[in-house]
């Protein structure tokens, strides 16, 4: 669909759709604001001019819908069948699937990847960003620690392996998408002050690349070579990959030194070594992409020539606060 | 010290300016002149302000680092020549010095990670920047990654301190116990991959061979101190465990010492054989920290610091040769004292302090550290006894090769070394051959 009042529209009902489910005092208010949720991002994400957007919207539309069914019969279960608070049981299991079904964690990951191929860049950052918000907080409300614990350690595991092969850069950055939610899985299970803090972050430093491949209208990784980049597009292309892996000094360690933190206190040491080792191996496709940033002279085709000059300080902001928040976040504590 | 870290941050701006390349450099020996004229008091923390601190470890090593970065601007001139990005190139110098001073010159242990961590960044871009060959990409995934495998459980450790001691000051730190046995693992892992030790040493003859001269200056002479430094810190507080596990890194580091110094007689590369060596020399300053005793903690301190002058000198010389001949093989670079031997004055020098001949401060390293590993045990003369005997083959192995004999039929013209050259050359040797004329100050810690 063009870019008109109906995208407003729909995208006003999708973040109110948000507001309903993680502010509801019932289970039931919780999932209409699921199911608004999905009736309003379909309209947003098909164009129906387009095969590919017509069936990434259909295979959305069937995994969401069937995680929601699940969702609502599993509330259903807990208020007839069960009186109970105790979070340890298969009902809590139950409704923790659905959830994580509805945000795209492993195990239950596998349309999350095809349909990020499927969509431009800025339904993939309201998909990557805004779309885990209800679930996270659903799943903060009524959690099982033990099977979480176990789909943490999947979603490292999955999104750091899933993205070696991988040369699209949606499905990298759906990947490492995975790969933090297992990171913000084991934050919210901690408190929702520290997933927002996390969640924050993560989204700023997503959002500054997603808006620089889109910007350059980048899909896949030989188009990083092909072209030729200004200097300052490499530089904050690397920085922000950089300080998404977690590197200092960039303002994507802080979030990940904090969780450490939290997994220390709690004592999960096994679980923060898994955490640590994943990183790296996310680290290596990240450098990957970024090949062409380092190296100052590669073979580059002069007649792709990458007009940026109206976006320029968006972008050399971007970078700034990326280098030097760790620094200025300091003044907080002034 | 928060002047310096001022001044190192100023002196971005400056960077980006036109025809400011030399004024950079001097600008930073100005600033090492400001650093030397500071109190240096012994067995205490000096000079504290906000979050900064001088030790006598702290004070010689940023020294050292302030001494390399303004003679790595100096030995890059033919970047500023070809014009080949040299503002980003003094933008990252000069970004590596501050991240290598904040790292020697913090209070708090997860300041130092943060910044030892840091410092890695440049350094990746220097060599995947500047560097010659297509390897280099090889060399920089080598590099952060080897160095990440061992910092990550460092971050462990440094976080589960902070939680049980509730403090993080590096001062502090010395009136704890911590003596357990995987976070004493966690905690020297990433100094001993640093430093590095035998069999996590692949890295380093990637990383220093492909890196650019400036690279493999600094990679040498400041960031396998890095390791060093940190295991001086950490060790106060597990000592306990030290005493019991230390043999196990001694033992790994002297026998692989001893098999890294022959591995250096079949090398063709005359950088590959010179990182070969650091790996050779720094096997014996882990084995002289690990042994815990006072001739120990002071020979490897001063063999860190005149290693670091010495092997960035020998790689200057390297970069000398490998720009006129645009080649390190040794089959190329031979019989040059036939063109330069004013030069091979400088090959000698240098190589001599390699082999820790007298006058230089490598002998008073490896005196104090033959001293203090003897002392631990007896058997460890015969490794020593090797590991010296082969440095001193190897030394004059690189120096016979490329002095003498014929040389290669198929040179063009280049010429005699130019002042800078020598210059770049007589700021490594003169502070390593003349140091050891009052070496009281690095050596006497109470």
């Amino acid at each position: 669909m063009n870019n008109n009042s109906n995208k407003m529209f729909f995208l006003f009902i999708l973040f109110f759709s948000t507001l309903i489910s993680i502010s509801s005092n019932s289970w039931f208010g919780c999932w209409i604001g699921l199911e608004i949720n999905l009736l309003s991002f379909i309209p947003l994400i098909s164009n129906s001019k387009n095969l590919l957007s017509v069936e990434t919207s259909l295979k959305y539309f069937l995994t969401q819908s069937l995680a929601s069914i699940n969702f609502l019969f599993m509330i259903l279960i807990k208020f007839s069948l069960l009186k109970n608070f105790n979070m340890n049981n298969i009902i809590s299991i139950m409704m923790n699937s659905s959830l994580l079904m509805k945000m795209g964690s492993a195990p239950f990951h596998f349309w999350f990847p095809n349909i990020v191929e499927g969509l431009s860049w800025m339904n993939n950052f309201m998909l990557m960003t805004w779309q885990k918000i209800s679930p996270m907080i659903l799943l903060s409300y009524y959690f099982n620690k033990n099977f979480l614990i176990f789909m943490i350690i999947t979603n490292l595991i999955i999104g750091s392996l899933g993205g070696l092969n991988q040369t699209s850069l949606r499905k990298l950055l759906a990947f490492s998408s995975i790969n933090n939610l297992g990171w913000m899985i084991f934050s919210i299970m901690i408190s929702e002050n520290l997933w927002l803090f996390y969640f924050l972050i993560y989204s700023m430093m997503i959002s500054m690349m997603i808006s620089l491949f889109f910007l350059m209208n980048m899909y896949f990784m030989n188009q990083l070579f092909i072209n030729n980049m200004n200097f300052f597009i490499k530089l904050n292309l690397l920085i922000n990959f950089l300080s998404l892996g977690g590197l200092p000094p960039f303002m994507g360690f802080m979030p990940k030194w904090i969780i450490i933190n939290f997994l220390l206190i709690n004592k999960f040491y096994f679980l923060t070594f898994i955490f640590m080792m994943t990183s790296l191996i996310i680290i290596y496709y990240y450098i990957r992409i970024i090949y062409s940033s380092f190296m100052f002279n590669y073979f580059k085709m002069k007649w792709v020539n990458l007009l940026m000059k109206n976006n320029m300080s968006l972008i050399n902001l971007s970078s700034f606060i990326s280098i030097s928040s760790m620094i200025l976040s300091t003044f907080i504590f002034m | 010290m928060m002047k310096f870290l001022f001044m190192m941050i100023f002196m971005i701006p400056l960077c980006f300016m036109k025809n400011m390349f030399w004024l950079v450099q001097m600008m930073l020996f100005f600033m090492m002149f400001l650093f030397m004229n500071l109190n240096l008091n012994i067995m205490c923390f000096f000079n504290m302000s906000y979050m900064f601190y001088c030790d006598i470890i702290s004070f010689g090593l940023i020294l050292l680092s302030i001494w390399i970065c303004s003679l790595m601007i100096m030995a890059s001139e033919s970047l500023f020549k070809l014009n080949f990005y040299f503002n980003f190139f003094l933008f990252n110098v000069i970004f590596l010095l501050i991240m290598l001073y904040l790292t020697f010159s913090v209070l708090n242990l997860l300041l130092f990670y943060f910044f030892f961590e840091a410092s890695l960044i440049p350094t990746l871009l220097l060599i995947i920047g500047w560097g010659y060959q297509p390897e280099r990409i090889q060399a920089g995934m080598y590099l952060l990654f080897y160095t990440l495998f061992g910092s990550l459980p460092l971050l462990m450790g440094i976080v589960y301190i902070f939680n049980d001691l509730n403090t993080m000051t590096i001062y502090f730190l010395k009136f704890f116990n911590m003596n357990m046995y995987l976070l004493y693992i966690s905690m020297i892992f990433a100094f001993l991959v640093k430093m590095p030790m035998y069999f996590v040493h692949l890295w380093l003859p990637k990383a220093h061979v492909e890196a650019p001269v400036s690279g493999s200056m600094i990679l040498a002479g400041i960031m396998l101190k890095l390791g060093g430094y940190g295991l001086l810190r950490v060790m106060i507080f597990l000592q306990e465990v030290n005493l019991k596990l230390n043999y196990i890194w001694i033992i790994i580091s002297l026998v692989g010492g001893l098999f890294i110094s022959m591995k250096c007689f079949c090398q063709v590369d005359m950088k590959s054989l010179i990182a070969y060596s650091s790996v050779a020399h720094m096997s014996m300053v882990i084995g002289g920290i690990m042994v815990m005793n006072y001739w120990g903690f002071i020979g490897s301190y001063i063999l860190m610091i005149s290693h670091g002058l010495c092997s960035s000198g020998m790689f200057c010389l390297a970069n000398i040769n490998y720009e006129r001949l645009h080649s390190r093989s040794l089959y190329i670079n031979s019989g040059m004292m036939n063109f330069m031997p004013s030069m091979s004055l400088w090959w000698f020098l240098l190589l001599s302090s390699n082999m820790a001949a007298p006058p230089s401060l490598n002998l008073l390293g490896e005196i104090s550290l033959i001293n203090s590993l003897v002392s631990w045990s007896n058997i460890s003369m015969i490794l020593l006894m090797m590991i010296s005997f082969f440095s001193a083959g190897y030394s004059l192995y690189l120096y016979s090769y490329i002095q003498h004999g014929k040389y290669f039929q198929g040179l063009y013209s280049f010429y005699v070394g130019s002042s800078r050259e020598y210059l770049l050359l007589f700021l490594h040797w003169f502070p390593l051959n003349m140091m050891i004329l009052k070496v009281d100050f690095i050596s006497i810690w109470f």
